[in-house]
């Protein structure tokens, strides 16, 4: 008698106790998400799937998307890059700085189901960090998401062994929720991811100066402008990595845009200057550094180099 | 030889600091190109105090990734290919950020059995052999 009772209170006490350690208070985003919203069942059959080895989602789930993206390479290229053994696993900063690596772009989708959906909608897969477990027994996880069926509640992942991988969609939110919702898509420079937003997508593009991947830097500001014509980072970038490539007219002009555009800009006219002086034209150059050092601002001494460094330039050819 | 390693850390940084501080210092200013990174970084204010932070948490980060057993020709590159904002966020705090690995589970019985109740709520994904239970 005591021994039923007891074993009762303890189950019981033990599906509270789950209840309330897994933390599931909380209302999902999937509440508030009407199933108009995606009427159609979507599902990317073409995005290849590489059955990860042990503890090698990350570079699997990179590997997914990066093909995706055109770039032919397997997990196990990767996993030297971004898989820390002593951890079993991958860093999320590395899968973006990876990306870059091999001259795509990682954008980092905001942590909305919308987006995430919209991506997915939009004809790309967008991988996920899941923590499978609890929040105080975590099981982390890379996924990439390639399909969904709202009215049938589905979620498909490539996921570990599994090339479909299918989720009740609250579940799903859960686990990724546990991830504080992250999630990326890695895009060729030459394409926006679909809700990308200006400033977040040129924080995206602009550590590939770094790795003077200018080709696709000026590709991906290229893109950026397409969608924001008068944003004077992608103008600047345009501009900065033209002239890296030794595209010196290309460069006035974007340069040229950027300071028509942004009469205040210091480093526009500044590094307009300093292009117009490698072209040899030293008074459009001398000019261009005066309005920057009008401007000033906190490159102020660079501005003065640059003039500094024109003046000798061309007292040397005259 | 333990104290020695002990100390090694601060040293090292001793002296990156003494090369940056020379390096930053010794060439003023330079007539170039201003990065973009100068007009979308969210943090561009006090520039040369933050370049000489960048430089330092570049080599602390070095440091985790070697103690994370990645091999020592592949650290390099791959703090190379971490912008700034990237590096000052792993800097110090990499041992808290989680790793997607899919590890396999040690687990406890008690924890086993809470894992399986709430796989079987749909409150978590771990057991492939739970039939996960649909919304709708």
């Amino acid at each position: 008698m005591l021994n039923t009772w007891a074993a009762r209170a303890f189950s019981g006490g033990l599906f509270v106790l789950a209840l309330w350690l897994s933390g599931c208070a909380a209302p999902l985003q999937l509440e508030h998400l009407a199933p108009s919203a995606f009427p159609e069942p979507v599902e990317i059959k073409d995005v290849v799937f590489f059955p990860q080895e042990e503890y090698q989602c990350g570079p699997a789930a990179l590997a997914t998307v990066l093909n995706w993206a055109g770039k032919k390479i397997t997990p196990d290229a990767l996993a030297p890059e971004v898989y820390l053994p002593e951890r079993r696993g991958s860093l999320q900063l590395e899968l973006l700085a990876d990306a870059r690596r091999h001259g795509a772009i990682p954008y980092v989708v905001r942590p909305l189901l919308t987006d995430l959906l919209a991506e997915v909608a939009a004809g790309d897969p967008v991988v996920v960090l899941q923590n499978l477990g609890l929040s105080w027994y975590p099981k982390w996880h890379y996924a990439v998401v390639v399909g969904f069926d709202l009215a049938r509640d589905k979620i498909v992942l490539r996921s570990g062994l599994e090339a479909r991988h299918i989720v009740p969609l609250a579940l799903f939110e859960r686990t990724w929720r546990r991830a504080d919702y992250w999630a990326m898509v890695v895009m060729p420079p030459e394409k926006l991811p679909r809700t990308a937003e200006e400033t977040p997508y040129l924080q995206a593009v602009v550590p590939l100066e770094r790795l003077q991947r200018w080709n696709e830097a000026s590709v991906a500001y290229e893109t950026a402008l397409a969608r924001w014509p008068l944003s004077l980072p992608a103008q600047l970038g345009l501009g900065n990595s033209r002239y890296a490539l030794r595209d010196l007219a290309g460069a006035e002009q974007a340069y040229r845009a950027a300071v028509g555009a942004h009469p205040d800009s210091a480093i526009a006219f500044n590094n307009l200057a300093q292009t117009l002086a490698d072209r040899g034209r030293w008074q459009d150059a001398e000019a261009a550094v005066q309005q920057a050092l009008t401007l000033g601002g906190p490159h102020v001494e660079t501005y003065r180099a640059t003039l500094a460094e024109i003046r000798a330039r061309r007292a040397a050819t005259e | 030889m333990d104290k020695l390693r002990r100390l090694s850390k601060p040293i090292a940084y001793v002296v990156a600091l003494g090369v940056l501080t020379l390096s930053v210092h010794l060439p003023p200013a330079q007539a170039a190109i201003v990065g973009t990174e100068a007009v979308v970084s969210a943090q561009q204010a006090a520039q040369d105090r933050s370049r000489v932070q960048d430089m330092l948490n570049r080599v602390e980060v070095k440091q985790q990734f070697l103690r994370a057993g990645v091999e020592p020709s592949h650290v390099t590159a791959r703090v190379d290919a971490l912008s700034d904002d990237e590096v000052h966020q792993l800097a110090g705090k990499m041992d808290q950020l989680p790793v997607g690995g899919s590890d396999a589970l040690g687990i406890l019985l008690f924890v086993f059995i809470v894992l399986l109740i709430t796989d079987i709520l749909g409150l978590t994904d771990i057991f492939p052999f739970v039939k996960k239970p649909s919304r709708r």
